[in-house]
């Protein structure tokens, strides 16, 4: 797949198809990828496709100017075609090169596995469906399963919906919805007081680096409510009340326009589990209006669009 | 004063001697994080799993949101209520030597011209106890600053963690004070002293990661204009504040009241100038693109705070690059000025 993107890049940028091209490099820091932006062919001998390949970069072509080509997995797709459906980037201003996916590896969960420092890992191969562990002098293997994001559980759609060029053979889905939700079902039966005060935990962590919303496509506001400061919508400080408002209506914003990335919670510096939030969304606006975000670009979204079967059951 | 130590199933004892007269807010577990919060009286397992907390120390003196004082209208003008830290003592066990460093690169600005009271009233009444870097992290690089994982000037006493042993050491006045009063210590041999040294030569070798500071102020002077080396470097910031909330050096804050008819509070809290907003209140934000703002952060830390106090405002902790969403590196960007 590496080789075929390196192959597709460098063609596209020499043929002036794109003025960009928005992939994954290697990261500074072990395991993990970083987008890689450039407009240069000798750099494209850097792409990367490996199963670290975190980053939504469905995020930048409303950033960058010009035609990009731009490195998406099925998930990423659907942020893009929801951009796409609510015209905020161009179908015809990029190039998609689809990565199937069966994965991406949750770093977090894969220290638990091993119980061993990141740190002292040299190595990480993947060998059919077991990563090897190589570590000073000992090697483990764990199930790549049992490694991946929760997000990456329930994914109907690992292959990406809507490409140009797809860089290998489409991927089947995993079925393990409940494995996915398993954490906001479990959740969802614990009485409210409780779940109050769990609330109130998470969000008096919250240091408002604001790093959820900047890394979430769906958050594409010009001006975000929280940066309106005449009036003032919420204080600029965390006390944790604020927090939770400032979360709660970015959950109702992106509803509808989540493609359940769990770019959020990945990037949360203190741990909030904000994919709960969003996911809890996704389930909503299925149930209500069977719809999926980014499944269909010429849909309209949700939220724009009325019909006469919507359900109504909240006005009395 | 020569080495002391204690054994390290003993520690118990020894933070309980220093809870009598100290509040004593070691690393811990809680809410899925590593954070500084007070002794449970109990646990001294975070020797074998802590390696450093996301949110830095600074976070101890200055936090994240402080109210400063509170306001009422009265009939002959505001009454005022003084909300100033409270003045007992604690202790911080386990900061590590960057940390340490970092609150002494802030003190510079917090003692500065105008003296902060509650920044320097929780300086005052704190204690540091550091605990040397045996294995340090990946995304470190203090050994390019100056800094020593294993050793530190910046604290008031140093343990050392030597297989069964906390090797513990007098640095400040302070620190020696406080532990010839103590109790349940007994003194290191030279054998002990000689193991100490060879971690602390091990832990500095193991140090990969690098930044070159060779001539850089100057660089980033005549560089200051190349706007393509600062869109191209921000290109994939994702423009969040992670890098300054967990930097243990970065300290913008702003400041608000909050009032409601006729009282109200004034709350200080940190700011980023990763942020549109940031400055707004005041004017405007002049910098307006990313690239501006990311410029800004560097220059700030490299080489504005070398010009008004002269050190550089970064220690190699490596928060910003492990905490980064896309893998922005200071190292990559400050070495390719």
């Amino acid at each position: 797949m590496e080789n075929k993107l390196k192959e597709e890049a460098r063609k596209l940028l020499k043929e002036g198809k794109v003025d960009y091209i928005v992939g994954y490099g290697k990261g500074t820091v072990k395991f993990r990828t970083s987008p890689l932006i450039t407009n240069k062919e000798e750099d494209i001998e850097g792409l990367v496709i490996n199963p670290f390949i975190a980053n939504n970069l469905s995020r930048y072509p409303a950033e960058i100017k010009g035609k990009l080509g731009i490195v998406v997995k099925g998930c990423d797709s659907r942020s893009l075609v929801s951009l796409i459906q609510d015209n905020k980037v161009k179908r015809d201003d990029i190039v998609i090169l689809g990565v199937p996916c069966e994965g991406v590896v949750d770093i977090k969960k894969l220290v638990e596995q091993i119980g061993a420092d990141i740190d002292q890992v040299k190595e990480i191969d993947k060998e059919g469906d077991n990563l090897i562990v190589k570590m000073d002098g000992s090697k483990k293997t764990v199930l790549f399963g049992d490694v991946i994001f929760d997000k990456c559980f329930g994914c109907e759609y690992p292959t990406p919906l809507e490409y140009d060029i797809l860089l290998g053979s489409e991927v089947s889905p995993r079925v393990e919805l409940e494995k996915s939700l398993k954490k906001i079902k479990e959740f969802e039966d614990i009485n409210a007081p409780e779940r109050w005060r769990y609330w109130k935990e998470q969000f008096s962590k919250c240091i408002r680096c604001y790093a959820c919303r900047n890394v979430c496509p769906a958050c594409f506001c010009e001006r975000c409510f929280v940066d309106v400061n005449i009036p003032q919508w919420i204080t600029t400080y965390g006390s944790w009340q604020d927090n939770l408002v400032f979360q709660l209506i970015r959950t109702l914003h992106v509803a509808g326009r989540c493609s359940d990335c769990g770019e959020c919670e990945r990037s949360c510096p203190v741990g909030i589990t904000l994919r709960s939030l969003q996911r809890k969304m996704v389930e909503e606006v299925k149930g209500l209006f069977n719809y999926e975000t980014g499944v269909d670009k010429d849909a309209p979204p949700v939220f724009t669009h009325y019909e006469a079967t919507d359900p109504e059951e909240f006005i009395k | 004063m020569g080495y002391k130590k204690i054994k390290k199933d003993q520690l118990n004892t020894f933070l309980s001697e220093l809870s009598k007269d100290y509040t004593v807010v070691l690393p811990s577990r809680s809410g899925g994080q590593v954070v500084f919060a007070p002794w449970d009286g109990k646990n001294t397992d975070f020797l074998d799993w802590y390696k450093n907390t996301i949110i830095p120390p600074k976070a101890l003196f200055f936090p994240p949101v402080e109210e400063m004082f509170r306001f009422r209208k009265g009939e002959e003008g505001y009454e005022i209520e003084e909300l100033m830290p409270d003045k007992r003592q604690q202790i911080i066990f386990g900061i590590r030597p960057c940390d340490a460093r970092a609150l002494k690169i802030i003190d510079m600005l917090f003692a500065d011209t105008y003296k902060d009271p509650y920044y320097l009233r929780r300086r005052e009444n704190s204690l540091l106890v550091g605990l040397s870097c045996n294995e340090p992290c990946d995304t470190c690089f203090c050994a390019s600053l100056d800094i020593s994982p294993g050793q530190s000037e910046d604290v008031d006493i140093l343990c050392t963690d030597v297989s069964d042993n906390l090797l513990i050491e007098a640095i400040s006045e302070k620190g020696s004070n406080l532990l010839s009063e103590m109790s349940g210590l007994s003194d290191a041999g030279s054998e002990e002293e000689s193991k100490a040294k060879e971690m602390r030569k091990s832990a500095k070798e193991k140090i990969a990661r690098q930044i070159n500071l060779s001539g850089l102020q100057e660089k980033m002077r005549s560089n200051f204009e190349n706007r393509e080396y600062w869109e191209k470097a921000s290109k994939k910031c994702m423009a969040c504040g992670i890098c300054t909330y967990v930097c243990p050096t970065c300290h913008c804050f702003d400041i608000n009241d909050e009032n409601r008819k006729k009282e109200g509070k004034r709350v200080r809290s940190w700011d980023s100038c990763k942020f549109p907003l940031f400055t707004r209140m005041p004017m405007e934000n002049p910098r307006h693109e990313k690239w501006r703002r990311m410029r800004q952060r560097y220059h700030h830390k490299f080489e504005y705070y070398p010009m008004n106090f002269g050190t550089i405002a970064c220690t190699g902790c490596g928060r910003c690059i492990r905490e980064c969403p896309v893998n922005v590196d200071v190292t990559e960007i400050i070495g390719g000025i």
